[in-house]
């Protein structure tokens, strides 16, 4: 790696460091005149200190705007490639494309090629997804040969009998409310804090500029 | 909680999460435990090599600037290292996302790990935001048109998960995911032949890479839990003493040992 190399390396990581303290000082500390006692012009300046990180947020709100550009592009790249291979699908891809743009342009506001089309798509794919679910559920135990593939069949099996409307499963209904309302209350809270510290660890690795993006 | 000690509290633990990583980087390198998941990897890479085929490597709806960025991130590290054991052979694996902000973050990742430079035509963007079925939909075909070695699905998933899932174990292609969903948690649990649980998505890159910084940030992570895990049972304790005032401090204190030793069995054992 030559200076020149490092140089940037260096750079990205000075700058990337610089923002990331700039917009989590600012998003922490920024609109509470508390934290400055309340005295005369707290207001303001704690107004001063919100500031970078709201110009941060509205940069970050271009660029998203900007990556669906690039997105589109991409999407276009790839499907006209495929259909030069043969690749009928990409064809239809790239066909309703066109069709939506247009469709866009001349009825702006007609929601019919959503409603005809997308809608009754994603209702027939909702339903292969319950078949899907329900087809993996049931190879479970040949993945899971263990006491967690066991408790897990039974759990989706009690859930599943809980939910007929019979009188005779009446009383299932309270073994899945308990379910629902403890166990698996708890293991959700227990994967969102896992989720959530991860996030703190993840954050400050590139909050201090020690991100592969930055190191080259 | 009002907001100034909200912001205090914030602040106090972004501070002691660097102290953390620091003291952990300082420290020599341990033992990490066991996360099985990951110990497949080696043997679907060594797979798309010999067979010539890509692998798939997908965020989902995980993108650049929404909540689940730092995911994004550790899914891209993730796939970095991913990539850069596969590069012996000839297909270069194949990324996906929903996000569009997470092109650019796939297009850096495939740069720096694949250098032959043929991977612009791999990535592919499928316009259509979280939980969509049809991204599951446009994946599936991805299994059947391109016969993927192995799915690695890292990122942000819902349900329509196990239709990609169930796609790829139809042709038997193995699939590790993992996401930060509940319901594509338990989708994946469920179909995938691997899952990485919580956190363990974040602490995947120092599993698969010999750098210090992801095994540092990987202890920290379970520093993190262990004090959450002692922080809980000791308020289940207090809880407990006051809802039976007849058990005294002895009992309360042997429960107490009771629940860290199954604990600590349950992490020697993970």
């Amino acid at each position: 790696m030559n200076f020149g190399q490092r140089l940037g390396i260096a750079l990205s990581a000075f700058v990337a460091f610089a923002v990331g303290a700039i917009a989590v000082t600012s998003l922490l500390l920024g609109d509470n005149p508390a934290i400055f006692n309340n005295q005369p012009g707290s207001e303001r300046a704690a107004e001063l200190l919100a500031l970078p990180g709201d110009v941060l947020l509205r940069l970050v709100v271009i660029v998203i705007s900007l990556s669906v550009v690039i997105g589109i592009a991409n999407l276009l790249y790839v499907h006209v490639g495929r259909v030069a291979r043969g690749k009928v699908y990409s064809g239809a891809l790239l066909a309703s494309f066109g069709v939506a743009i247009f469709w866009h342009l001349t009825r702006q506001g007609d929601p019919s090629l959503l409603e005809a089309v997308q809608l009754p798509i994603e209702s027939s794919l909702a339903a292969l997804l319950f078949v899907s679910l329900v087809a993996g559920a049931s190879r479970v135990m040949q993945k899971r040969a263990d006491v967690w593939g066991l408790l897990f069949v039974a759990v989706v099996v009690l859930v599943l009998l809980a939910s007929v409307p019979l009188a005779e499963l009446a009383p299932l209904r309270a073994w899945r409310d308990w379910l629902m309302r403890v166990p698996v209350s708890a293991g959700a809270r227990a994967f969102l804090l896992g989720i959530a510290m991860a996030t703190v660890v993840t954050g400050q690795r590139v909050l201090l500029g020690q991100d592969r993006s930055y190191r080259g | 909680m009002d907001e100034t000690t909200l912001q205090v509290y914030s602040g106090l633990i972004a501070l002691a999460t660097a102290l953390l990583v620091f003291v952990a980087r300082i420290w020599r390198r341990r033992a990490q435990r066991r996360i099985a998941g990951l110990e497949r990897l080696p043997a679907w890479t060594g797979r798309a090599i010999e067979t010539n085929r890509p692998l798939h490597l997908s965020f989902g709806s995980a993108g650049i600037g929404g909540d689940n960025t730092p995911l994004a991130l550790a899914g891209a590290e993730l796939f970095h290292q991913i990539i850069e054991g596969a590069e012996a052979g000839d297909a270069p694996p194949m990324m996906s996302m929903s996000e569009a902000m997470s092109l650019p973050l796939a297009q850096d990742t495939a740069r720096r790990a694949w250098k032959r430079g043929d991977h612009l035509a791999r990535l592919r963007w499928l316009p259509s935001g979280r939980r969509s079925l049809a991204f599951a939909a446009a994946l599936t075909d991805t299994a059947r048109n391109e016969e993927p070695a192995a799915h690695v699905l890292a990122g942000s998933f819902g349900p329509e998960l196990a239709l990609i899932l169930d796609s790829a174990e139809r042709r038997g292609q193995p699939s590790l995911a993992a996401s930060d969903q509940l319901a594509g948690q338990a989708v994946a649990f469920a179909l995938a032949d691997e899952a990485l649980i919580g956190e363990e998505l974040f602490a995947a890159p120092a599993y698969v890479s010999d750098d210090r910084r992801a095994g540092s940030d990987a202890v920290v992570m379970d520093l993190w839990r262990a004090f959450v895990i002692i922080g809980v049972t000791i308020a289940l304790l207090l809880q407990f003493s006051q809802l039976m005032p007849e058990y005294n401090w002895p009992v309360l204190a042997g429960i107490g040992a009771v629940l860290l030793i199954l604990g600590l069995v349950g992490y020697r054992r993970s």
